[in-house]
């Protein structure tokens, strides 16, 4: 079972960094995350942990670099591409064809065109297959060589509620195994539930790394919401305690920088009723957009400044 | 190196295009070869006495080349070229080169498979091309003092894979220099037919330059079309004379594929995927 580890990635284009000093590990047995904004870095990270793209640093799986593995579908399985795949060329023959390479039978090619629920359009060319189906083919390629490690990028792009649910079950299934997954999502919620682990990346830089629950605790969106009749009087006494308290509605505080129960003990040594007093958790999503605020590398203007045409921009990652 | 050559040669069989390209170069040769064994029948038969067994001594022996040996292009070569040059615009034109590589982790391995394995296919293609066309001359011609199959029909042969071969080696280093399949396949036809053609033009109508016209003989594509055509009316004297013996050709058109052929496997190895 592979641990991954990843070590100074660096890659620059025209002189801008993409990926800079990125370090991190993936341990067996858990679904790591990768997440970050737009043109953060993160296919690229992949390109690189995979040899396919030249830069700076190492990542090794099990202590063997990507490019040194002996029929590497056997150890890494990996989905880059949305549809990476020739579109006349059926969708059997395409995992035949890779499994040719490292000595995969066939009828291992048929089980996974069964486990992705492709086995009706096997004979089929992929060009006539939604965004959904890509996907699925490119995961059946991934899981071709039964691998100790998958890397995918946005897997789920494309797919149905029952597609993503199902993806995420085959992922949690993969890892609990004792393998490794490191999957890129912006599909947030979506990576809330299949996560154990995240790598967080802005501007090419590591953000954070660690258990998921560590990242949206230490968001400063936690908070306790507290109501009472005497709102003004708790504030005050809050505030002395070095609590940041924001109204959010007439007799309603919400209340970070205190957990739930200081808070309780501090209206009650007051004198102060409440009538509620609960915790508010941050989403990952408010964690993530915490963490990345000002990493974006494209940003969307809601709002057009008076005498523009337009004002939105956007972009894929820069590569 | 045995598992790059194995997926090499699943990708060549699982693609239709593999197959088009195969059939229209056997279809051609066998339409050329009809039609021209056709004419020398009709002409023999038409009263043309010493003038049609002149053709049929001449020309005869120049059917399994499409008459390439003729100085003629050698089409079936050019249309097996394209078969290298998808070679390599597939992957980069589908991603597909990134699904490759994370499957055969030897670059040089990719690179040195896709020539070994399109050229084989390549030289099997012309082998079938050009024995066809002679089989079709030999049955058509069968009741005429036709001599279709003599020493310079199997040297010719030899020829035509060697030819085959290199313009295919040079297409397929010069698509995966640019990674752009369709410059690629622009370029195949465009240089042979047009620019080398423009600057041997230029050569004749500018004063000063007609003096070095001879020069033009080592335009690539050109001196690569003596590896067939340095044959009787036209034999070269010398390896480098004007014209070009084959070998000269062999030197100058062999010599860019193998340039141009390290450029590539060298930018194949150092660029990102």
């Amino acid at each position: 079972m592979a641990v991954i580890e990843a070590r100074s990635l660096g890659k620059s284009y025209a002189g801008k960094p993409a990926v800079v000093d990125l370090s991190f590990d993936v341990q067996p047995g858990s679904v790591t995350g990768f997440l970050g904004p737009n043109g953060a870095g993160k296919s690229t990270t992949m390109r690189l942990m995979l040899g396919l793209d030249k830069g700076a640093g190492t990542t090794t799986f099990d202590g063997v670099p990507f490019t040194s593995l002996d029929r590497p579908m056997h150890h890494v399985g990996a989905l880059l591409e949305a549809k990476p795949f020739h579109p006349t060329r059926t969708a059997r023959n395409h995992l035949r064809m890779l499994a040719s390479a490292s000595g995969i039978p066939a009828r291992r090619v048929d089980e996974v065109l069964e486990q992705l629920g492709l086995s009706s359009v096997a004979r089929k060319k992929p060009r006539t297959f939604s965004m959904g189906m890509g996907q699925r083919l490119g995961l059946a390629a991934a899981l071709l060589g039964d691998p100790h490690t998958l890397i995918l990028d946005e897997p789920a792009n494309g797919l149905d509620p029952q597609g993503i649910q199902w993806i995420r079950e085959l992922l949690r299934g993969f890892a609990a195994q004792g393998r490794s997954v490191f999957v890129s999502s912006h599909l947030l919620p979506e990576m809330a539930l299949m996560a154990d682990q995240l790598v967080v990346v802005g501007r090419g830089r590591l953000i954070a790394s660690g258990p998921i629950q560590d990242f949206v605790r230490s968001s400063r969106r936690n908070a306790v919401l507290v109501r009472t009749p005497q709102a003004t009087d708790l504030a005050d006494v809050l505030r002395g305690r070095g609590a940041t308290v924001e109204a959010v509605e007439p007799g309603a505080l919400s209340v970070s920088g205190l957990d739930l129960e200081t808070v309780g003990d501090v209206a009650f040594d007051a004198g102060i009723r409440l009538h509620e007093l609960s915790p508010r958790t941050a989403t990952l999503e408010e964690a993530f957009l915490e963490a990345t605020e000002g990493a974006q590398e494209f940003e969307a203007h809601a709002r057009p400044e008076p005498g523009t045409t337009g004002s939105t921009t956007s972009g894929e990652e820069a590569s | 190196m045995t598992d790059a050559l194995r997926y090499e040669w699943a990708r060549i069989i699982t693609i239709r295009s593999t197959y088009w390209l195969t059939g229209l170069a056997l279809a051609f040769a066998m339409l050329v070869a009809g039609a021209a064994s056709w004419g020398f029948a009709t002409e023999a038969d038409g009263g043309g006495g010493s003038q049609a067994q002149l053709g049929l001594d001449l020309l005869g022996p120049w059917l399994g080349t499409q008459f390439a040996r003729g100085g003629a292009p050698y089409f079936v070569g050019y249309l097996l070229a394209m078969i290298g040059i998808l070679a390599w615009g597939h992957e980069y034109r589908h991603g597909q080169i990134r699904a490759t590589l994370t499957t055969l982790s030897s670059r040089t391995s990719v690179w040195i498979a896709k020539y070994v394995v399109v050229n084989a296919w390549v030289a099997a293609v012309v082998s079938a091309c050009y024995w066809v066309a002679v089989l079709v001359g030999v049955v058509w011609l069968r009741n005429y003092p036709a001599d279709l199959v003599t020493g310079e029909t199997v040297g010719g042969w030899g020829r035509a894979v060697l030819h085959a071969g290199l313009l295919c080696s040079l297409a397929m280093a010069f698509t995966g220099i640019i990674r752009n399949q369709t410059a690629g396949l622009v370029l195949l036809f465009l240089w042979p037919l047009a620019i080398e053609n423009v600057i041997t033009l230029i050569f004749f109508l500018v004063p000063r330059l007609r003096e070095h016209e001879a020069l033009t003989r080592f335009l690539p594509f050109g001196a690569g079309n003596r590896i067939h055509s340095d044959a009787f009316p036209n034999l070269g004297s010398t390896t480098f004379g004007d014209p070009l013996t084959w070998v000269g050709g062999l030197v100058v058109f062999g010599g860019l594929t193998v340039v141009l052929m390290a450029v590539s496997v060298v930018l194949f190895r150092r660029r990102d995927a």
